[in-house]
Parts: structure tokens; C-alpha cells; sequence
């Protein structure tokens, strides 16, 4: 191995270890290493004398841990390149299932820090550094920064959601795209073409029932302005016209529709507690029940002034199962979308939520990361 | 994610099964209690009998429950919030102070307010869940200001741990206070039920308290783990 030093003298390195023999790299492969049980849990330094022996011992015992030799094969890892000026991760060879990494630009492909981290903890990625390989303690310098930082709390959120079997991507905001468009509104679109003159609006000629809706309707014309009675014959018994009549069906009753998407998940400005109301003897008192219903529900109106205003939560990861189909150039509405509350931080309270709820329809997962770097995630109802 | 609350009926059987929400007063008498500077006692026992059978009011001075050990001098203890709903909302029951004169609200608000500064927070969302037909009781012992029930903590489990908050004051949202009143809730299968009670400033009447509105927070710890295996078959 040759290194350079800052006088350009060629100085040679000799590693300490020599190779290892088939045998020990069989066994280093998957050495288990039981972590030591330590009792009660503690929660204050005392600094007494069995104390800090204590403390000895359980720090030798990590360094033991992370010192164990790995074996990896050096083929079968992805290839990456840190850019210190842009400091980002280029990916120059990949390798394996790779669709669920990394972001492209101009044509790049670039890894996000905790990717990157991730990928290199697993043995999947080598990641170079000015030529030099860049082990996994390095890593966490390089690519989470030297101080404890937002950086390492998201690495350690990814990592642990990432192993639990979730795709997990950097949050990309809700596009306020209309709704989808259906055949539906390929009919009314057509047909205020033809009697109002009103050109096709842009979103609804690229649907793809846009086509499918000019030829039957052309075909339909047709069939009228053409009225052979033979041809009627033949429609009759054919299942297209059964189709077709349902649909006109369904077409003479837009109004019901059912509402938007956002208004069926929405919850908000009901109560939770409510069920108790179906009661036998809710019903039989009822008027005695609503003499004393006084006390309301803080209703959604009155904290629609402030919903304009952004919440100063920050979701940072939308969460995407594996078996839906995820694809990273179009995905589809996440399974959650995930804020990350750091230790310490209290928990945001209701009108966070609510204002946060407003713009986002997936449900919002918190997870917070406890001081002793433990995950817990949690769900939130709100009225 | 659609919220389904927990209920789980006790497994003892009893036979109880008429259950009513509220006492009655017979002959338009209402029942006779003393505020002793701690909570209201009701020292005649068929008139205790009679709060704890229908809707749970109180609790026995000797018991864990209602007045159950028949002791003579057993009396029946009622806290302040079903004590002050009993009296000037539903009109059952008559407050006296221990040298005998009846209690308006105004005077039995500064008293329930001198032993607990957050009684008239506490008082709305006791009046907020008893019209939804809970049945409340203290949820001291597990931390919380209320437990709620559905029908009778005989019959029933607690759904809900109550904590009330009011908007200035968010403790509850601190992360190891949330944290620990979620953990021993859930030991017995309850949530935790968050409200904020955004009131306005004095109350001078029992409808005063129209103007308050209160917000539900329900925040319950998710295995992300058991989720994302759960779909994966």
C-alpha cells in the first residue's frame, strides 16, 4: 500500500495484519458478538468508584464489539465518490437493487448523506474519498458531521424504519393537482365542446379516456344521424350498449360523486369520544343529556384564520410500503408521512397537528428519539 | 388509520344490567350533601345508595368502590366536579357547608377553586364527557384527572385516561410526561385522551361556561414494526 506525504516522499506502508486464512474468514464471517446485560437502568452519574470501573469496562467491552474484524466481499458493493465541495455523494457504479436510493441530477446519481451511511453500515456501498476508501467510523464524520446535529437523529429514523422493511424517501409536499380526471368529465368536457363551444381544458385532453370518450361519443353520433335499423338490432344484443347505458347512467348524476379524497380522510372538527351516544340510554334521556351539553368542541372554523400559516413542523421522510408498487419517478400518495421529534422536544400539541393536517393527507407518524438514541413512534387522532 | 376506541367488559358477571345515567329525585327531594373542605358527603345511606346505583356517582368512605363494606357509618364521598354537576346541573342535589346554610355556585366555585386551582378546566370537561354518557370517575390512580367508563366500572374497563390541559399550560405534551402516562395506560388497554380547554376568563353562573370549547388529542404509541409485517402478507 503507498501513500504520499506532504514532501512527495514514497514511504511504504506495511499492514499490520497478514491475510487470513480460509478458515478464520469462514468464521469471521458472521461472528456474533452478545452485548453483556447490565442490570437495573440508571438514570444519574453518581461518579463513585464501581461506578466508573463499571463504566470501563462496559466502554472496553464496546470498543471489543466494534473492533471485531468484518469479512466482506469486495465485488457485489456499489461505488460511490464524496464530493467535498458539493458534499454529496456521487454514485458512480451500482450494484444490486438500487431503485429505492439515491436522487439524480443532470444526469447523476447522487446518494442523500443517510443513504449513503445506511448502504455503507449494510457493506453494500464503498465509498471513496480523494482515492482512499473511507471506513464507517470516518463515515459518520464525513457524511453526519462532527457534532451531534439534526443530521445524525434522521440517520438513525432512516436506518431503523429502512431495516423494518419501509421505503423511506425525503418528504416531497403534496402537489395541488386536481383530481383525477375521469371519463366522467371527458363526457362534459366533449359535450360543452360541442354545445357551448368551450375549447377542452389541457388536463383533460391527456387523460387517457380522453380517446376512448371522442370515438364513442362519434360512434354514438353516428349511429344516430345514420338511424339503420339493422344496426340497432345488432347493439341491442351486444354487451357494449349494456356498458355504455350504465355509464350514461352514472354520468346523468355527477352531484354524486363522492367528495374529494382529502375531505374522506379528514377527520377533523369531530369528536373521538362520541361512541357512547348510540347508547339504549342515551337515547331514552337524551333531552336530559342536552340540557347540560354546553361545553363544545373547539370547531375546525375557528382556527381556519392561522391554518394559512405554515406549522413549524418539519415532516422530513414520506414513508412508502414495499408491496404497492413504489416507483421513485412517480410515487404515489406515502403510507405516512413522518415528523422527528429530537429528545427533549415536546410533543407537538392539537393546533400543530390540525395545521399541519390541512396541508397533508397521509396520516403523520411522529417519532421520537429518545436521549438513549431509542425510536418510538406514535400516532396522532385529533378532534 | 381510523380510530376505534378500547372497551373491554370486565369478566365478572353481574346482574346489574339496568343501567341509568342519572338519579332521580322522588317527590322533587333532592338529595342532602356537606361539603366537609375536601369533597361532598352524603351521609344518609339510602341516598348514597341511590347516587352510586344510577350513574356512579361517589365513592364509599370504606369502600374501593360504592358503599359496599355495611358499615353503619359508612357515607358516600363525591368529588368536586360530580358533586358541582350533581348540584347546579342537574339539579339533584343540595350542597350545604359545615355549619349547615345550602352552598350557591358562586360560593361552592371559590371553594372547589382553593383546593384545586384548575377546577373550573376540570369542571368543563366533566360536564363535556358526561354529555357524551360516560360515566367519570377520579383517574388518580393512573395518573390522569379522570378515568371515563362506558356504563359502569363494574361492567366496564376505562376506555380513556383524561388529562386536562388548558392552552397555556401544555405539560402533558412534554415528551417523558406523555410518555409515562402512555405507558401505564396502556398496561390496561387504555388511551390516553388529551384536552385543552380554552375557556374564557371569569364565570359567574353554571352557563358561563357555554363560551368554553375544548379540543381532543388522543396520541397513542404505534409499532411501526408489527405495521409494516402486518402488510407484507
Amino acid at each position: 500500500m503507498d501513500t504520499k506525504t506532504l514532501d512527495s516522499e514514497i514511504v511504504e506502508i506495511h499492514p499490520k495484519n497478514g491475510y487470513l486464512s480460509a478458515k478464520e474468514l469462514i468464521a469471521h464471517r458472521h461472528s456474533e458478538f452478545e452485548p453483556q446485560s447490565g442490570g437495573l437502568k440508571r438514570t444519574q452519574n453518581e461518579g463513585t468508584a464501581p461506578e466508573l470501573e463499571e463504566l470501563r469496562r462496559a466502554q472496553e467491552q464496546l470498543r471489543a464489539q466494534l473492533s471485531v474484524p468484518r469479512i466482506e466481499r469486495l465485488g457485489g458493493r456499489a461505488l460511490a465518490i464524496w464530493n467535498d465541495e458539493q458534499k454529496v455523494a456521487e454514485v458512480l457504479r451500482k450494484d444490486g437493487k438500487f431503485e429505492n436510493f439515491g436522487y439524480s441530477e443532470q444526469g447523476r446519481l447522487y446518494l442523500e448523506y443517510y443513504e449513503a451511511m445506511f448502504l455503507l453500515e449494510l457493506g453494500r456501498l464503498q465509498l471513496e474519498y480523494y482515492g482512499s476508501v473511507v471506513s464507517i467510523e470516518q463515515a459518520y464524520v464525513l457524511l453526519l458531521g462532527k457534532l451531534e446535529s439534526e443530521k445524525y437523529t434522521n440517520y438513525l429514523v432512516y436506518s431503523a424504519l429502512s431495516r423494518a422493511g419501509y421505503i423511506v424517501v425525503r418528504h416531497i409536499p403534496p402537489e395541488k393537482t386536481p383530481e383525477e380526471v375521469t371519463s366522467a368529465d371527458c363526457i362534459w368536457a366533449l359535450l360543452k365542446e360541442t354545445v357551448g363551444n368551450e375549447p377542452v381544458p389541457d388536463h383533460i385532453k391527456t387523460s387517457p379516456f380522453y380517446a376512448v370518450v371522442e370515438k364513442r361519443m362519434e360512434d354514438i353520433k353516428e349511429l344516430i344521424t345514420s338511424q339503420k335499423t339493422e344496426d340497432s338490432k345488432i347493439t341491442k344484443e351486444s354487451i357494449d350498449l349494456e356498458f355504455d347505458s350504465r355509464k350514461r347512467k352514472a354520468n346523468e348524476k355527477p352531484i354524486e360523486e363522492p367528495p374529494s379524497k382529502k375531505e374522506k380522510l379528514s377527520i377533523a372538527g369531530r369528536s373521538l369520544v362520541d361512541q357512547l351516544k348510540n347508547e339504549m340510554s342515551y337515547s331514552k334521556l337524551e333531552e336530559i343529556f342536552e340540557k347540560f351539553d354546553i361545553i363544545q368542541l373547539k370547531s375546525v372554523d375557528d382556527t381556519k384564520e392561522d391554518t394559512t400559516e405554515l406549522s413549524s413542523l418539519k415532516i422530513t421522510f414520506d414513508l412508502h410500503l414495499h408491496n404497492e408498487g413504489f416507483k421513485k419517478s412517480s410515487p404515489k400518495p406515502p403510507t405516512f408521512n413522518v415528523i422527528i421529534l429530537p429528545s427533549q422536544t415536546s410533543f407537538p400539541p392539537h393546533d400543530e397537528i390540525a395545521k399541519i393536517q390541512n396541508h397533508h393527507t397521509a396520516p403523520l407518524l411522529v417519532i421520537s428519539v429518545s436521549e438513549s438514541k431509542q425510536i418510538q413512534a406514535f400516532l396522532y387522532y385529533i378532534s | 388509520m381510523q380510530f376505534s376506541f378500547p372497551c373491554k367488559r370486565k369478566r365478572c358477571f353481574h346482574k346489574n344490567v339496568n343501567y341509568t345515567p342519572f338519579p332521580s329525585c322522588e317527590n322533587g327531594e333532592r338529595h342532602q350533601g356537606r361539603f366537609t373542605g375536601l369533597s361532598v358527603e352524603i351521609i344518609d345511606p339510602v341516598q348514597a345508595k341511590s347516587l352510586y346505583d344510577s350513574g356512579c356517582f361517589g365513592k364509599g368512605s370504606k369502600s374501593r368502590g360504592g358503599p359496599a363494606s355495611g358499615d353503619e357509618d359508612e357515607t358516600l364521598l363525591l368529588g368536586l366536579e360530580e358533586s358541582c354537576f350533581l348540584a347546579y346541573y342537574l339539579n339533584t342535589l343540595e350542597i350545604t357547608n359545615l355549619a349547615g346554610s345550602s352552598m350557591d355556585f358562586q360560593v361552592f366555585l371559590e371553594a372547589a377553586k382553593k383546593l384545586n386551582e384548575r377546577f373550573v378546566e376540570n369542571l368543563a370537561c366533566y360536564l363535556y364527557l358526561k354529555s357524551k354518557n360516560w360515566v367519570i370517575k377520579s383517574g388518580i390512580k393512573f395518573g390522569g384527572d379522570f378515568l371515563i367508563y362506558k356504563q359502569s366500572p363494574r361492567l366496564y374497563h376505562a376506555s380513556f385516561l383524561v388529562i386536562v390541559q388548558t392552552s397555556c399550560d401544555t405539560d402533558y405534551y412534554q415528551s417523558k410526561n406523555l410518555k409515562g402516562v402512555q405507558r401505564v395506560a396502556e398496561t390496561s388497554d387504555k388511551d390516553v385522551l388529551l384536552l385543552t380547554v380554552h375557556r374564557p376568563k371569569d364565570v359567574l353562573s353554571p352557563k358561563v361556561l357555554q363560551e368554553t370549547t375544548v379540543t381532543e388529542t388522543i396520541v397513542r404509541r404505534f409499532n411501526y414494526l408489527t405495521f409494516v409485517q402486518s402488510k407484507q402478507q
